[in-house]
C-alpha cells in the first residue's frame, strides 16, 4: 500500500530521517514507534508529500508519489500539530475539509454526521472547537482524516495529550476503522499503544528504522529472556530465561515442603525492552 | 481535481478565512464597527466647523452705475453671506460649478435702466442668480434677502428725486405715446403720477426720526426686480458635506482592518498547523493562496459597502457615479489583498510577520490618510503620503464620490493601485509558496 525506499531528510546539521525503507501492507495497522526526535512525523510528512524527501521515494500503490491532488485524494491525515480552527464548529470544520477534497452537498452533509458520531462528537457537533476539551480537538482532528474515505489513514500520535475517555474512543476508531478494511499508519511512543493495536511495528529511533516485525516477532528476537521471580517464605529466587512457563513448572515440581512457593511473577520481554535491548536507552528518556 | 472543483476548494477556504473574521471579535470590530464610528465622528467634527461658516454668494457687477454699486455694496453688507466680486457671469459661474459659492448675483448690463423704469413696465430689472441645486437652504435663505435688498434698494430710488422725477417722466412720455390707453385713463395717471411726485418730494424730507418716511413695508407683493434662479449643475469640486470626507477614512481603517485580520489569520495558519493541513488535501499551492486571496478581496469589499451603504443612506453621501465607485472599491480590495499577501510572509515566523505587518499597515495609514485627510496634512508630507497606497484608495474613492473624476483622472490612482496589487500579489505569494514549502 506504501512503499518508502531510503528516505533521507536533514534539516541543517539534524538528520531527521536517515534512510528509512519500509513496506505498509494493504488492511494493516502499522506502528511506528520511537521517542522524541526519532524522526515520525518527518517520515510521515514525507509519506503523505508535505515534506520534500532530499533523497528516496515514497510510492502509494497503484498511484505513485504523492504528489499529485488524486494520489493525496486516496490519503487522510490526522497530523500531531492539531489542525482544526477553533472558531470553526465540528461539523464547519469538517465540511471545510470535505470539500477541499471535493466532497459537497447530500453527500457531505451524510459524511460530516457519519464521522461526528464515528469519535463521538455528535453531542457537540454545532459547537466551536475552541471550546473542545484536548481530547474532544484530537478526536476532530482524526475525523477531518476520515471525511473522504481514504484507504489509508496517516495517524501521527493521534493520542497525544488526551484523557483516558479520549484515548478509548480514539483507539476504538483505529481499531473500526482496521476491521473495515482501511491500511493504518500509527506513530506513537506510547508501547502500550503499538502492542493492543498493531499487527506490525517498525521502531525508530535517531532517524533509523531499527527493526520491523509482529510484536511476537519483534519481541521474541531482540526483547531478551523473561524475568522469572519465585517468591518463597525464606528464600526468594530470579531467573532469566527464555521458556518461563516451563521453568516455573520445574521449580514448582521440586518445591521443598518446609519452604512453600508464597508467589510467583513472570516478567516477559516487551516492546519496551526490544527498544532498551537495541539502543541501551529506555523508550521514556 | 478539476478547475470547478478548484475553484469550489478555492472558495471554502476563502469562506472559511471570512467567518473566522467575522467570529473574531476584537477583529470583527476594528474591522467593521469602529471604522464606522470613526467616520461619524470625523463628519461630525468636520460638519461642526462647516455649519458654522458665513454662506459664499458671487456677485458679478456688469452695470458700473452708482445705484448698481450701491445694491452691491448693500449685498455685501448682508449678515451671514460672505459676498465677493467677480470679474464676469463666467467667473461667478465657475465659482459656482466648483462650489466655492452657493449662488452668484448677475447684476447684468441694464439694471439701472430697469430700476428707472420700474413704473412704466410694472416691473424692476432682471436679476438672474446661478445658484447650485444642491444647496436649496442656502439659496433660499439669499432669496429672502435679496427680495428685501431690493426694497431698501427700490426706496432708496425712489427717495432720489432727480431719480423718481426721470421714472415718472418715463412712465409719462409712456402714457402719452399709448394708443391702448384712453384720454380719461391718461389723464387719471397724470394725476398719480403727480401725486406721487409731490410724494417723493415730501419723503425726501426726513422724518421725524431723522429717516426717509418712506419704508418698504409699502410696497409688499410687488418685487421691484426679477430676481431669476438658475440651477448651475455643480462640478464636484469640494465635498458638500463633511461625511464625504470622512467616509474614504472610515474606508482606510476598514482596509486596515482586513489586513491586519488576515495578517494574523495566516500567522495564526501557519503557527497552528492549519495551513499544513490544507496542504496535505488535494489541493494546490496556488489554490491555497487564491483561497486566501479571495478572503481577503471578499472582507475588503464587504467593508467599503458597508460604509458606502450607511454613508449614502443615512449620511447623505451621494454616488453621483457607481459604477466607478464600484471601479474604484475593486481596486482597493485588490491593492490590500496584494499587501496582505506580502506583509502576511514576510516575516519567517508567523507570529513575528503578524507583528510586524500590524506596525507597516498601520504607518501607512497614518500617512496615507486615515487619522487626517491628506488635504489638511502639512505641505511636507503630501509626497510622502503617495508611499501609502491607502492615499491611493482615497483618492480613487473621492475621485468617485464627492471629486467627481473623469476617467482620465481616474487613472492614476487606479493606475497605482493596480502596480500594488499586482506587485504585492506577485512577491507575497511567491514568498507565501516558499512559505508553505518549508
Ligand atoms: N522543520 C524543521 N526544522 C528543523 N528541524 C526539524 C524540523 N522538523 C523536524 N526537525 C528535527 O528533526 C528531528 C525529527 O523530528 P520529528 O518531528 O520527525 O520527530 P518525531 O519522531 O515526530 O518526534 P515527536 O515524538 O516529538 O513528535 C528532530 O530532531 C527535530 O528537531
Ligand atoms: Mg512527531
Amino acid at each position: 500500500m506504501l512503499r518508502l525506499t531510503n528516505l533521507r531528510k536533514s534539516y541543517g546539521n539534524i538528520v531527521a530521517v536517515d534512510g528509512i525503507s519500509l513496506e505498509v501492507r494493504r488492511g494493516e495497522v502499522f506502528g511506528l514507534l520511537g521517542p522524541n526526535g526519532a524522526g515520525k512525523s518527518t517520515t510521515i510528512g514525507m509519506s503523505v508529500g508535505l515534506i520534500t524527501p532530499d533523497s528516496g521515494t515514497v510510492e502509494i500503490e497503484g498511484a505513485g508519489a504523492p504528489t499529485t491532488d488524486r494520489v493525496r485524494g486516496h490519503i487522510g491525515i490526522a497530523p500531531q500539530a492539531l489542525a482544526i480552527y477553533d472558531d470553526l464548529s465540528g461539523t464547519e470544520n469538517l465540511s471545510l475539509f470535505g470539500r477541499l477534497y471535493g466532497l459537497g452537498g447530500r453527500e457531505l452533509k451524510d459524511r460530516v454526521h457519519r464521522v461526528l458520531d464515528l469519535v463521538g462528537l455528535l453531542p457537540r457537533s454545532s459547537d466551536r472547537a475552541g471550546g473542545y476539551s484536548g481530547g474532544m480537538k484530537r478526536r476532530l482532528n482524526l475525523a477531518a482524516a476520515l471525511i473522504h474515505e481514504p484507504p489509508l489513514l496517516l495517524l501521527d500520535e493521534p493520542t497525544a495529550g488526551v484523557d483516558p475517555q479520549s484515548r478509548n474512543n480514539i483507539l476504538d476508531t483505529v481499531r473500526d476503522l482496521a476491521k473495515a478494511g482501511k491500511t493504518i499508519i500509527y506513530t506513537t511512543h506510547y508501547m502500550e499503544e503499538a502492542q493492543k493495536l498493531c499487527d506490525r511495528v517498525g521502531i525508530i529511533d535517531k532517524g533509523k528504522l531499527l527493526c520491523v516485525g509482529t510484536v511476537d516477532e519483534l519481541v521474541m528476537a531482540h526483547g531478551g529472556k523473561s524475568i522469572v521471580r519465585i517468591e518463597r517464605a525464606e528464600k526468594h529466587e530470579r531467573f532469566e530465561t527464555d521458556a518461563p512457563v516451563r521453568e516455573i513448572s520445574r521449580v514448582l515440581a521440586g518445591a521443598d515442603a518446609g519452604d512453600p512457593v508464597t508467589g510467583v511473577h513472570i516478567d516477559r520481554p516487551n516492546l519496551e525492552s526490544v527498544f532498551l535491548g537495541m539502543t541501551g536507552r529506555s523508550l521514556r528518556d | 481535481m478539476g478547475s470547478l472543483a478548484g475553484i469550489r476548494a478555492m472558495w471554502a477556504i476563502a469562506w472559511t478565512d471570512v467567518r473566522l473574521l467575522l467570529r473574531d471579535r476584537a477583529a470583527a470590530f476594528f474591522t467593521f464597527v469602529f471604522p464606522i464610528i470613526f467616520a461619524i465622528f470625523f463628519g461630525l467634527v468636520f460638519g461642526g466647523d462647516a455649519k458654522k461658516g458665513k454662506i459664499e454668494i458671487a456677485v458679478a457687477q456688469l452695470d458700473q452705475g452708482s445705484l448698481a454699486t450701491e445694491f452691491v455694496s448693500s449685498l455685501k453688507q448682508m449678515d451671514g453671506f460672505n459676498v465677493t466680486s467677480v470679474a464676469s457671469e463666467a467667473d461667478g459661474e465657475k465659482a459656482v460649478r466648483e462650489g466655492k459659492a452657493s449662488a452668484c448675483i448677475i447684476i447684468p448690463g441694464g439694471f439701472e435702466k430697469g430700476l428707472d423704469s420700474i413704473f412704466a413696465n410694472g416691473k424692476g430689472p432682471e436679476v438672474p442668480v446661478l445658484v447650485d441645486p444642491s444647496k436649496a437652504a442656502d439659496t433660499g435663505l439669499l432669496q429672502g434677502r435679496l427680495m428685501e435688498q431690493s426694497f431698501a434698494m427700490m426706496a432708496k430710488s425712489i427717495t432720489q428725486p432727480e431719480r423718481m422725477k426721470k421714472q415718472l417722466q418715463q412712465a409719462r412720455d409712456m402714457i402719452a405715446k399709448s394708443k391702448d390707453i384712453d384720454l380719461s385713463r391718461k389723464l387719471m395717471f397724470g394725476t398719480l403720477f403727480q401725486n406721487i411726485e409731490t410724494f417723493t418730494n415730501d419723503a425726501n424730507k426726513p422724518g421725524e426720526d431723522g429717516k426717509p418716511a418712506f419704508s418698504d413695508n409699502a410696497l409688499s407683493g410687488f418685487s421691484p426686480m426679477q430676481f431669476e434662479m438658475k440651477d448651475i449643475r455643480k462640478q464636484r469640486i469640494g465635498p458638500t458635506n463633511a461625511y464625504e470626507v470622512s467616509l474614504p477614512q472610515g474606508i482606510v481603517w476598514g482596509l486596515m482592518g482586513c489586513v491586519t485580520a488576515f495578517v494574523s489569520t495566516l500567522a495564526r495558519d501557519r503557527q497552528r498547523g492549519t495551513l499544513v493541513r490544507l496542504r496535505s488535501a488535494p489541493v494546490s499551492r496556488w489554490q491555497i493562496v487564491g483561497g486566501k486571496a479571495m478572503a481577503g478581496f471578499v472582507s475588503c469589499m464587504l467593508v467599503q459597502w458597508l460604509l458606502i451603504g450607511i454613508f449614502a443612506m443615512f449620511f447623505g453621501v451621494r454616488v453621483p457615479n457607481p459604477p466607478m465607485l464600484i471601479v474604484a472599491t475593486v481596486f482597493s480590495a485588490c491593492a490590500f489583498v496584494g499587501v496582505m499577501m506580502f506583509l502576511a510572509v514576510i516575516g519567517r515566523s508567523g507570529e513575528g510577520s503578524a507583528g510586524f505587518g500590524r506596525s507597516v499597515i498601520l504607518i501607512m495609514a497614518l500617512i496615507g490618510g486615515g487619522t487626517l485627510p491628506v488635504f489638511f496634512m502639512p505641505a511636507f508630507m503630501k509626497p510622502v503620503s503617495m508611499a501609502s497606497p491607502f492615499k491611493w484608495s482615497v483618492d480613487a474613492i473621492e475621485g468617485a464620490t464627492w471629486r467627481g473624476y473623469d476617467s482620465q483622472q481616474m487613472f492614476l490612482p487606479l493606475a497605482v493601485l493596480a502596480g500594488v496589487a499586482i506587485g504585492g500579489f506577485v512577491l507575497g505569494s511567491m514568498m507565501f509558496r516558499r512559505a508553505m514549502r518549508e
